[in-house]
């Protein structure tokens, strides 16, 4: 389960002492099985959220949990899955050597990893070239590659920062069947996105942050029950939140 | 099993295969070369000449090892957020500065090994061609020279690593090093030279004098390494002086990696 507890967070914008808000009092809930996508515009707070999650930046007020467990605990992480917005890894290590060490930081067996590695890589279609080095994959092979790194401990909980990014319509079905299949397991699943249909297919819940604040949280059917779409609810409360972002 | 061997291993396998390395050997097999046409090129002490080539050689090649491969190996993680997949893991931040010094180190000692193996050859090849001019020769003082080397690298690397910790871009943890390596290997000859000033009766201003003591003992004295003249001379080298640059190398590189975890703890990745 995971647990934000007004969580705040500005960053100092250029030289000058102008700070901008990328996160305010941010309060909310994941259960535990769920489902939840993250959805707001270019610059709304997700991937500051989810990096507050993982502890790569602090936040200026409030606390996050996983498990129970204060996210500042590096324990934490053991059992938390994370893929990076675009993420980069060493140009010199294959894909094998990947998972390797994802498998090793998180405290597996050698052959734990081994059976896992192959198992993962056939899932995300990189088992023909898993001796290759990284630099020479594609930027969806890449984004395939993280989700495999994110998943090789079996993570209770798995937090994804725009998976879809980067990838064609076969790599998109994969991600979410992935998503369906960790949902499956009973794993908790916590996704930022701004495709909408993603979020509808996929979602128990949905979070709309916009302007660094959670505007909406609710169950994707209550929202899409009265007939409207999810984008008409999205762009109406970044026209509230009085930005034109588009989607 | 501790978290530090995993980021070890990986920043070694990067480092390893970096190109860099490569263009490393290749330059230390021309150094050989070199080595044995100047010995052809001189008509006398052609030991020295070419102990103190291939030593110099190794040297310099190491120090371009720590300056454009190791510096990068963590500049890097942090330009291009590769870190986050480290760090998304169960190890905490000083952590990951450890793991990956000893990947560093790592690197340092089987590059320098590969280093040594091409010095050893060309002295060797030289030494076989022109027997004569090896009257005072110790192989045990090549191979001390080039472990001492070897430990100035990791302290300069430590450096490095302290510079990252704070430093907003790869190039400033650069010029930061190369200045640490200069004052390093020039501060006792300054500190002398200040100190023998006033005994001849040249005045110094008493705060010159101070800011050079004071540099002395913040700034590692990389000099107390350098025995390369010592090792082309066959010059003893007392078993208490290798004892003592030896811990004085070891402890002034873990409390540079202590202060660093210690910075980089702060640090956020947004």
């Amino acid at each position: 389960m995971i647990r934000i507890e007004g969580i705040s967070k500005e960053f100092k914008e250029g030289i000058g002492s102008k700070r901008v808000k990328a996160v305010e009092d941010l309060t909310l809930e994941v259960h535990k099985g769920e489902v939840f996508g993250f959805l707001g515009p270019n610059g709304a707070g997700k991937s500051t959220t989810i990096k507050i999650l993982i502890n790569l930046i602090y936040p200026d007020n409030g606390t996050c949990s996983i498990n129970g467990k204060d996210v500042r605990d590096r324990e934490t992480r053991r059992h938390v899955g994370y893929l990076p917005e675009n993420p980069f890894f060493y140009d010199y290590l294959t894909a094998e050597e990947l998972l390797w060490f994802g498998g090793k930081a998180s405290g597996m067996s050698s052959a734990a990893i081994k059976e896992r590695t192959d198992q993962l890589l056939t899932k995300v279609n990189l088992q023909a070239a898993r001796k290759r080095h990284l630099r020479t994959y594609s930027k969806g092979m890449v984004q395939r590659a993280g989700l495999a790194l994110a998943l090789v401990h079996d993570p209770e909980v798995a937090i994804f920062d725009e998976p879809m990014s980067g990838l064609d319509p076969i790599g998109r079905k994969m991600v979410g069947d992935l998503i369906m299949e960790l949902k499956g397991q009973g794993k908790t699943v916590f996704f930022s996105s701004h495709i909408l249909s993603d979020i509808e297919r996929f979602c128990d819940r949905v979070g709309i942050i916009v302007g660094g604040k959670l505007r909406v949280v609710d169950r994707v059917d209550s929202l899409l029950s009265g007939g409207t779409t999810l984008e008409d609810i999205f762009l109406e409360e970044v026209e509230k939140a009085g930005g034109g972002a588009t989607v | 099993m501790t978290p530090l061997w995993p980021v070890a291993v990986i920043t070694f396998k990067e480092g390893i295969r970096n190109r860099a390395v490569y263009g490393i050997s290749l330059f230390a097999l021309m150094m050989m070369a070199v080595n044995l046409l100047i010995s052809d090129m001189i008509m006398q002490e052609v030991g020295k000449v070419s102990v103190d080539i291939a030593l110099s050689s190794i040297s310099f090649l190491g120090l371009l090892l720590v300056l454009f491969v190791g510096i990068n190996l963590l500049a890097k993680d942090l330009d291009k957020r590769t870190i986050y997949m480290v760090l998304a893991r169960p190890i905490s931040r000083g952590e990951y500065i450890i793991g990956k010094f000893l990947g560093m180190v790592l690197l340092i000692v089987v590059t320098m090994s590969i280093l040594c193996m091409f010095a050893v050859a060309s002295i060797f090849l030289v030494k076989m061609r022109y027997s004569g001019y090896f009257p005072r020769f110790s192989w045990p003082m090549i191979f001390l020279s080039i472990s001492f080397t070897t430990l100035s690298l990791i302290l300069l690397s430590a450096l490095s690593f302290l510079f990252a910790s704070f430093a907003s871009t790869s190039f400033i943890s650069l010029i930061l090093t190369i200045a640490a390596y200069i004052i390093g290997h020039s501060m006792t000859d300054v500190k002398a030279l200040v100190e023998a000033s006033q005994s001849v009766g040249i005045q110094v201003a008493p705060f010159t004098v101070k800011l050079v003591q004071i540099a002395y003992y913040i700034f590692p004295n990389l000099s107390i390494f350098d025995i390369k003249t010592q090792a082309a001379h066959d010059l003893a080298i007392p078993m208490s002086y290798i004892f003592w640059a030896v811990s004085y190398g070891l402890v002034y590189t873990c409390i540079v990696i202590t202060i660093a975890s210690l910075i980089f703890r702060k640090r956020e990745f947004p």
